[in-house]
């Protein structure tokens, strides 16, 4: 039997979340929806997901934190994908030298996500 | 002396306080209606601004935040997280540990990876020398923060240090346990960026009490209106003073001061006219009238802006014990920067801030308790004589009273248009009660600490800042 | 009775008081009234807010969940035309309600500037298949300002490219609010060719208009970029200035000469940008030209073009550096000492070594040390 797969998001934008939660059900995994960084930590711990999605600008612990906390606190090699407004190229090197495993500028399709993800999770 | 002669020179007192009185509340029904219209103004072209364009943007200008911290320990590490997590690219956070005795850096040093670095800088302003060094993380994710480590020497000194480190081309001077909204910085800076016609020099922004209301991980959760009636009258006070009195001044471009909790300026003006003034407690007000004094002799066009959008929330005193010590020390700064700024009173060459701003905050703002305290002096001596016309003694006190409290019903009412942030049920209501009761609870207070700060300058030079106990915002909850 | 009793103590107390007073208590009597008056209005205002409040809220919700069962359905090209359908007619009523109106835009653009793909193509579908434009027009036309800009605005963020000819008549409009939302309009829909407006452009572009353009510039890439020289030499400094961060960001190393013109312009602002800009480009021909002037420049020049000269600097240049090492500006001086140090080491040593009074001591170890 398939496992299902988890994945944690962190995104402030509710209509976004549970546009991209409903996408990724739809595509039979299991998404757990933070609205800050504190929060995608505390997911992050508690159900080992096989995936994490994060947006880099978040209220007080920021998404380069959850990188670093993840990969440097946790040890943990599972494969993270950062959102960024455009134009924030520096942000963005920072989370690949952080660990980041890709990312996708905002506006993106969640069609090119799911792509993605599934290229990941395979 | 004649009795003839005595009665003339007793109208004649009573004509001056009458007529203070009337000019005095004149200025703040006209101060109060420019105010309003300043405000309904910046709002409607605010209401549709984009400000997230700018937040991300890496042609947005570089911004240095920097902090002055003195035994901060309690808080130090939440705090500097807050004022990293802000929504602006191009900032950085300078903290200055300003010879602190606690362990103010080691615990920032474990918690944000920080290293020694070997940092030039540039020696504009005379400053204390450091004492650790200049730190800065190993951590991309805090890349933004600078920690220097310097001897003690007060909070103008630790500004001017931070204006010397600092490579950006404004700086937002902040109190370190002051809340920013994430948007403050792209709030703050927008006026220089957009008016075209006048050089904007520094911004002011409004000063909000956050006692009571709920803090987590940095993040304003909620507003609540704190529970003694002292802090609940310095919101209403603050309500006054910034929706009703310098929304106008910025508006007749006669600021005098800029908040010391918040406030950004252009650094290379800063530097020009030699930093914050380390020998004054009223380094925030003195600063501007400097500043502004500078403009006016160069003739340049420049405005000092202010931004009514609450951006920044922090720690009101809640006992009258600090609270007058604050106020004391406010008084001193007045009279300091009124009396080293004298050339300014009154004299044409300075235009606006000569002829307007500068005599009324001498005469409304720093002569007010002088002249209120002495018509109290001079009741009392009526009392005693058993003089007191008490037609008009009733009539007056009662006219007073109704129209400070109606001020402050403007202010209340100000406030509901524009920001509206005290939503919870009640809470207008407790609002009324505090304007009722506020000349009873605050204003003897004030006028207390203000005689005292008088009395302080003129006779007790060693005092300088005095205490202020940290409650630590992030451990109030509900 | 007690009231009539004390109603005419008072009266005559009033009668028998000298006119001032009478005045005064007359006006306290008004502000009374107000008094009461703003205390009633007060309530109300906040109840009203409140109450806004909580269905704003509300209506949040159910237009969210709304837009988002229908995107979720199965995309197949006839449903979702009758899902858009749907959506349409149950939202048709509710958008003549201004209130509710808002929300529903608001509502569709939290998610529209998110996304890209099928997504916002169904979302901008909406918008124009709905009445919501026909509301968006009428704002145009309105008395007000604010709902002009309010209405180009949103023509503006759902791309609604036949409103052209409607809002072109408004670039001339008297408030620079509208004016500034018509430009972005402009050049959000039609890039570069919408910044036609600055040829004759007149008022002056402010910095917070000019980063709001280049950032809608910068969200398309692989644009015809179109020749920036006319607008180089426009006689609006504003203009000059945003063509320059236009020379910088995409990197037109064609505008070269014109640049090397422009190192003579009349305001310092200018001249400083022209520096950064060929700092960025790192144009090895205007070290002659700025090395032969250096003296007649300002400090801030002299220190930007010290900054220039860091990444281009060639051992041709170790005259001019070295007389700068003595310059009395800190920024140059360690500017100077540090480029030596790299053109020529043995040079440096020597200032090491001979360390009179003119050289920084602090600088010189800082440079050696790093």
């Amino acid at each position: 039997m398939k496992e299902t797969k988890n994945i944690v998001l962190a995104e402030d934008n509710t209509t976004l979340s549970q546009l991209l939660k409903f996408r990724l059900q739809k595509e039979g995994y299991n998404a757990f929806i933070a609205q800050d960084g504190k929060q995608a930590i505390s997911l992050i711990e508690q159900h080992k997901p096989n995936l994490i999605l994060t947006d880099i600008m978040m209220p007080f612990i920021s998404g380069l934190e959850v990188i670093s906390h993840v990969r440097n606190k946790l040890k943990s090699e599972t494969p993270i994908i950062v959102f960024s407004a455009a134009g924030q190229e520096e942000m963005v090197l920072k989370a690949f030298n952080l660990g980041a495993t890709d990312f996708m500028s905002k506006p993106f399709s969640p069609n090119e996500l799911i792509i993605r993800i599934k290229r990941i999770l395979t | 002396m004649n009795t003839t002669t005595l009665n003339t020179i007793i109208q004649i007192i009573h004509y001056l306080f009458f007529s203070y009185a009337f000019l005095a509340i004149f200025s703040y029904v006209v101060l109060s209606i420019i105010s309003a219209f300043e405000t309904v103004d910046y709002f409607k072209k605010n209401s549709f601004v984009n400000y997230k364009k700018i937040l991300s943007s890496n042609i947005a200008p570089s911004i240095s935040i920097i902090a002055p911290a003195y035994n901060e320990s309690l808080n130090i590490v939440e705090n500097v997280r807050s004022l990293l997590s802000n929504h602006y690219a191009n900032y950085d956070v300078i903290i200055v540990n300003d010879g602190s005795k606690d362990n103010s850096l080691e615990l920032l040093i474990k918690a944000y990876d920080l290293v020694k670095t070997n940092y030039l800088i540039n020696p504009q302003l005379k400053t204390q020398p450091l004492r650790k060094g200049v730190f800065k993380s190993t951590n991309p994710a805090f890349e933004k923060l600078i920690v220097v480590d310097k001897e003690n020497g007060g909070k103008a000194d630790a500004l001017n240090m931070g204006l010397n480190i600092s490579n950006s081309k404004y700086v937002a001077c902040i109190d370190v346990d002051c809340l920013l909204l994430e948007d403050a910085l792209q709030k703050m800076v927008k006026p220089f960026l957009e008016i075209t016609d006048k050089k904007v020099v520094a911004t002011g922004g409004v000063i909000r009490i956050a006692n009571n209301s709920i803090i987590k991980e940095g993040k304003l959760m909620e507003v609540n209106l704190p529970n003694k009636l002292i802090e609940r009258a310095q919101i209403l006070e603050y309500l006054r003073s910034f929706l009703l009195g310098r929304m106008a001044w910025s508006r007749l471009n006669g600021l005098l001061v800029i908040s010391g909790a918040f406030g950004m300026f252009h650094k290379k003006i800063a530097i020009e006219i030699g930093g914050y003034d380390t020998s004054t407690v009223g380094e925030d007000m003195e600063i501007i009238v400097r500043m502004r004094r500078h403009l006016e002799e160069q003739k340049v066009n420049y405005k000092v802006a202010y931004i009514p959008d609450p951006l920044c929330w922090t720690e009101a005193p809640d006992n009258y014990k600090i609270f007058v010590s604050q106020r004391n020390r406010w008084t001193r700064g007045t009279i300091e920067v009124l009396r080293k700024h004298r050339k300014l009173a009154f004299n044409p060459n300075y235009r606006n801030l000569g002829i307007l701003s500068y005599p009324y905050w001498l005469i409304f703002e720093r002569l007010a308790p002088v002249v209120e305290v002495i018509g109290i002096i001079y009741f009392g001596i009526l009392l005693a004589l058993r003089e007191v016309k008490w037609d008009y003694a009733l009539a007056f006190f009662i006219l007073a009273y109704l129209f400070t409290t109606l001020l402050s019903l403007g202010a209340i009412y100000s406030e509901e248009l524009t920001y509206h942030q005290y939503k919870k049920k009640g809470t207008g209501f407790k609002l009324i009660l505090i304007s009722l009761l506020e000349p009873f609870v605050l204003h003897p207070f004030v006028l207390y600490a203000a005689v005292r700060g008088n009395l302080d300058y003129f006779f007790n030079k060693k005092k300088k800042w005095g205490e202020m106990t940290r409650k630590g915002m992030g451990n109030i909850n509900k | 009775m007690l009231n009539l009793e004390t109603f005419k103590i008072l009266q005559n107390y009033f009668q028998q008081l000298p006119i001032e007073l009478k005045f005064v208590w007359v006006l306290s009597f008004i502000l009374t009234v107000f008094a009461i008056i703003f205390t009633f209005y007060l309530k109300i205002l906040r109840n009203s807010l409140r109450k806004k409040e909580a269905l704003t809220i509300k209506y949040q919700k159910e237009y969210e969940d709304l837009l988002l069962s229908f995107l979720f359905e199965e995309i197949e090209n006839n449903e979702l035309s009758n899902k858009q359908n749907q959506f349409i007619k149950t939202i048709e009523n509710e958008i003549n309600n201004n209130f509710k109106r808002k929300i529903i835009v608001e509502t569709l653009l939290k998610l529209k500037n998110e996304v890209s793909g099928e997504i916002e193509t169904a979302i901008q579908d909406i918008y124009l298949k709905s009445n919501l434009k026909e509301h968006a027009y009428k704002q145009l036309k309105s008395k007000k300002w604010d709902k002009v800009a309010n209405g180009i605005k949103e023509f503006t963020k759902f791309k609604v490219k036949e409103a052209y000819p409607e809002i072109k008549k408004l670039i001339k409009y008297p408030k620079k609010e509208v004016r500034k939302e018509v430009e972005l309009y402009l050049v959000s829909l039609f890039h570069f060719e919408g910044l036609e407006f600055l040829n004759d452009l007149k008022i002056s572009l402010s910095e917070w208009d000019q980063i709001e353009l280049l950032e809608e510039l910068q969200k398309l890439d692989n644009q015809e970029i179109p020749d920036i020289t006319v607008w180089l030499n426009s006689k609006n400094e504003s203009v000059v200035s945003f063509s320059l961060k236009l020379a910088k960001i995409y990197n037109k190393y064609e505008t070269v000469e014109t640049l090397l013109k422009l190192l003579n312009h009349k305001n310092q602002k200018i001249r400083l940008q022209v520096i950064d800009v060929l700092t960025h480009l790192q144009v090895f021909d205007a070290k002659d030209i700025l090395k032969n002037s250096f003296k007649k420049r300002s400090q801030e020049e002299k220190i930007a073009i010290f900054k220039m000269f860091e990444n281009i600097c060639e051992p041709s240049d170790e005259d001019f550096i070295v007389e700068n090492t003595t310059n009395s500006n800190f920024e140059i001086q360690y500017l100077a000492i540090k480029m030596l140090k790299e053109i020529n080491e043995k040079a440096f040593n020597y200032l090491l070594k001979n360390q009179n009074k003119f050289y920084n001591k602090e600088l010189l170890k800082f440079v050696q040390n790093n």
